[in-house]
């Protein structure tokens, strides 16, 4: 395995368009299939069904949920860290934000993908919201805490759970969802070199948290 | 300080990373929960009202055609000169056509009047 590599499963987002993106430009339509019936949606691809949806077509919809919800909850709940319980209701909100967005859909990445983007963005705003964290200096150098000390060893699910916010979210979008430090970058708000630079002290510390005990350099 | 050289993943990390679950199961109640806030919002659900919408529209142009063909084709009918007599005899008393209109039969003054009456007022 190359170790350059992020972990991520066909990840890759080349032509993404979020509709959070910073730069706010609305990409024209690309999804154009007609709207379907419920009975043909279950083997269609994430396309038609967009279109459906897009359409006001509810079993359209039932479906992408279904084949898409997992994942994003999982994404979500990592993401949230401590705040999981919230998982569900930012889950409801990100498909309040992506219905609307439906229609900007490029084909060109995966649906997945996209729908973590803003399933991200509305974890962000719930944490906000709750104030549990500013979440505005998660990424200013300065606030890089200091590995912890700890006795005891755990797994690596609570590990991410223990890091920082702004640790472990650059932690989960480059090493377990193969994001790259440039789409951390614009998904974050935050420059590619503080991308790197969080996930390098989020490493470090998550071996902290796994092993048990600090390695002095 | 270059991030890029010293941190890499171990193969074990790497490892234990790829193990973790990618999706976690979601429930019926949060599926319904979702429909039913986009239907609040107006979203789901408009394709049938939509389909309605445009029978209803089609349904309106048709009956304003068929109204407009009728007018045309009542009002060719009645102008036509050579219409039945039967047409005429069944119209309403109070409407007078033509025929039943008093002809002026001197319409225009006689020379030798005109002059009558012109003297008549100098006198």
């Amino acid at each position: 395995m190359d170790p350059g590599k992020p972990i991520g499963r066909n990840m890759r987002l080349t032509g993404m368009s979020s509709p959070m993106s910073i730069s706010g430009q609305v990409p024209t339509p690309h999804v154009t299939t007609a709207p379907m019936s419920a009975e043909s949606s279950v083997t269609k691809s994430d396309a038609a069904l967009i279109a459906a949806a897009v359409a006001g077509a509810e079993a359209a919809f039932r479906e992408l949920f279904r084949r898409h919800t997992p994942h994003l909850l999982q994404f979500v709940t990592r993401v949230l860290g401590p705040s999981a319980a919230d998982a569900e209701d930012v889950v409801q909100d990100t498909w309040l934000r992506a219905y609307p967005a439906l229609v900007t859909f490029r084909s060109e990445s995966s649906f997945s993908t996209w729908l973590c983007s803003v399933g991200l963005r509305a974890a962000l705003d719930s944490m906000r919201r709750g104030k549990r964290h500013i979440a505005d200096e998660l990424f200013e150098e300065d606030s890089a805490q200091d590995p912890p000390h700890q006795e005891d060893r755990m797994d690596i699910e609570t590990a991410i759970a223990r890091l920082a916010p702004g640790y472990r979210m650059v932690l989960l979008l480059h090493d377990v969802e193969g994001f790259t430090h440039e789409e951390i970058g614009v998904q974050l708000g935050i420059a590619p070199g503080t991308s790197k630079a969080q996930l390098f002290k989020a490493r470090r510390v998550m071996r902290v948290l796994l092993t048990g005990r600090e390695k002095n350099a | 300080m270059n991030y890029n050289d010293e941190n890499e993943l171990s193969a074990a990390e790497r490892e234990l990373l790829a193990a973790l679950p990618r999706e976690k199961a979601t429930s019926d109640l949060l599926e319904e929960r979702v429909v039913r806030a986009l239907r609040r919002e107006g979203h789901l659900g408009t394709a049938g009202v939509t389909r309605i919408r445009r029978l209803d529209s089609a349904w309106k142009v048709a009956a304003a055609i068929a109204l407009f063909a009728g007018g045309v084709a009542t009002g060719r009918f009645v102008m036509t000169p050579d219409a039945p007599k039967s047409a005429a005899v069944a119209a309403p008393a109070s409407i007078k056509t033509r025929d039943t209109v008093p002809t002026n039969v001197r319409s225009t003054p006689v020379k030798g009047e005109l002059f009558v009456a012109e003297t008549e007022l100098w006198l």
